[in-house]
């Protein structure tokens, strides 16, 4: 059976050969408690709490949130500093998030600045405005493969709007859209227990949207919003991974970037 | 200029009794259709944004007092269709979607190409590419069906509460 839901800005479709709805049902619940938690906007998530108040107090996290951070600040070392979730004033700015709190006065940190108190308490050293956009979205596809897998289903592909995973004993066709012809698509060969998240802004463009990829080093404004009109695909074990190292393929623009070995990940680049 | 556009992917994922089951697993459903005036079509088309009329024929109820509205939502690059659960108070119980279509290609934008997908099921032989299952690329925006949903919600603000 294959299912879809409209969930994290995009449509999450988990198809498996089991026709077991309640084991559907409780994995886009998983991806629906991810967006609540790491949700920018929604203003009332952990995530506007911490851009709210992490500079002033510590604050007491769920556990997802909490690995969210870590693996963030994780790709944020090996990529020295490419992938920073800290740009959330950036995509504010440019009217593809919404403005909750007025930040402009303010020198704002990046996820370098969280500080882990324990296990579920974080503050920060700076203001912040993070942004989860980047990484949210493969966390929650390997939360709901997650799920699945402990409600005993064998093997399914969780798609959340192009960034996917798949598990299972057979190995997956996987088709990626061409960057020059979004409905076409290119045939990249087979996948098994793995992830693939691309990065790509021809349906930014298609929608006439300011380019979401930020270039975190950005001196001027002019440098802020990253043009391109290839598509960068990451294949990686877990899909957190593939869709933040999206982001550092985007911008170094090297396929061969060391991080990509540090995270048993591997680049693809299409060319328009 | 009228060419034929060629779809790339038509997804079905469930009829509207799967969605029905999904929706309200332990409940029955009675078809309850509603007459949508030019007054009511107006309304809902104001709160909502969306231009096309609504179809009043696909509504059920059970016996508490719950919604099942199917609608679809039209953009220039997709037709959805989906199902929107919500309960005797009008707060969403569940949306799920049953079919997506995508169009081929921008050029197309101005042709009035939809018209001819407005009713069409899993049996009409257009150039459909279902056997594609797992389609990575660059992020999809869902932002279509949270105007539908806006224009389900009114429906049941504007009739389908005072309706016993």
């Amino acid at each position: 059976m294959r299912r879809c839901q409209a969930l994290l800005g995009t449509f999450v479709e988990i198809s498996t050969d089991q026709d077991d709805s309640q084991a559907i049902n409780e994995a886009f619940s998983a991806i629906k408690q991810v967006q609540d938690l790491m949700s920018f906007h929604h203003p009332s998530s952990e995530l506007n709490i911490i851009n709210q108040k992490s500079h002033l107090e510590s604050i007491a996290l769920h556990p997802w949130t909490v690995d969210v951070l870590k693996i963030a600040q994780e790709v944020h070392q090996y990529s020295n500093g490419l992938f920073n979730c800290g740009v959330g004033q950036r995509l504010v700015t440019a009217g593809l998030l919404p403005r909750h709190i007025d930040l402009s006065q303010h020198q704002l940190g990046g996820i370098e600045d969280i500080c882990f108190r324990d296990s579920q308490l974080i503050t920060s050293t700076k203001p912040l405005c993070l942004d989860l956009g980047g990484i949210a979205k493969g966390f929650a596809v390997d939360k709901a493969v997650e799920s699945l897998i402990s409600c005993g289903i064998e093997a399914a592909c969780v798609n959340a709007g192009g960034d996917l995973r798949v598990f299972g004993q057979t190995p997956k066709l996987i088709h990626i859209r061409n960057p020059s012809r979004p409905t076409q698509l290119i045939d990249i060969g087979s996948l098994q227990n793995g992830a693939i998240a691309t990065s790509g802004l021809y349906f930014s463009r298609r929608d006439q949207l300011q380019s979401h990829i930020i270039n975190p080093f950005a001196q001027d404004q002019s440098e802020v919003h990253l043009h391109f009109s290839d598509s960068y695909s990451i294949v990686a074990k877990e899909c957190v991974y593939a869709d933040a190292l999206t982001k550092v393929l985007a911008l170094s623009q090297a396929t061969d970037h060391p991080c990509f070995n540090y995270f048993s990940a591997q680049a693809i680049q299409i060319t328009a | 200029m009228m060419s034929t556009p060629i779809i790339a992917q038509a997804k079905i994922y469930v009829s509207i009794e799967q969605a029905q089951k999904i929706l309200f697993p332990k409940q029955s459903l009675t078809k309850s259709p509603i007459i949508i005036s030019d007054e009511l079509q107006e309304k809902m088309r104001l709160a909502s944004s969306i231009r096309y009329p609504f179809r009043g024929d696909r509504i059920w109820k059970t016996s508490d007092g719950s919604w099942l509205i199917i609608d679809e939502v039209i953009g220039k690059h997709e037709m959805i269709t989906y199902a929107v659960a919500l309960n005797s108070n009008g707060s969403i119980l569940g949306i799920e979607i049953l079919e997506y279509v995508e169009s081929y290609g921008y050029e197309v934008a101005e042709v009035d190409w939809r018209k001819q997908f407005v009713g069409k099921t899993t049996k009409d032989p257009i150039k459909l590419n279902q056997d594609i299952q797992n389609i990575g690329g660059a992020t999809l925006s869902c932002k279509h069906i949270t105007d539908g949903v806006k224009r389900v919600t009114s429906l049941y603000d504007l009739s389908l509460k005072t309706i016993r």
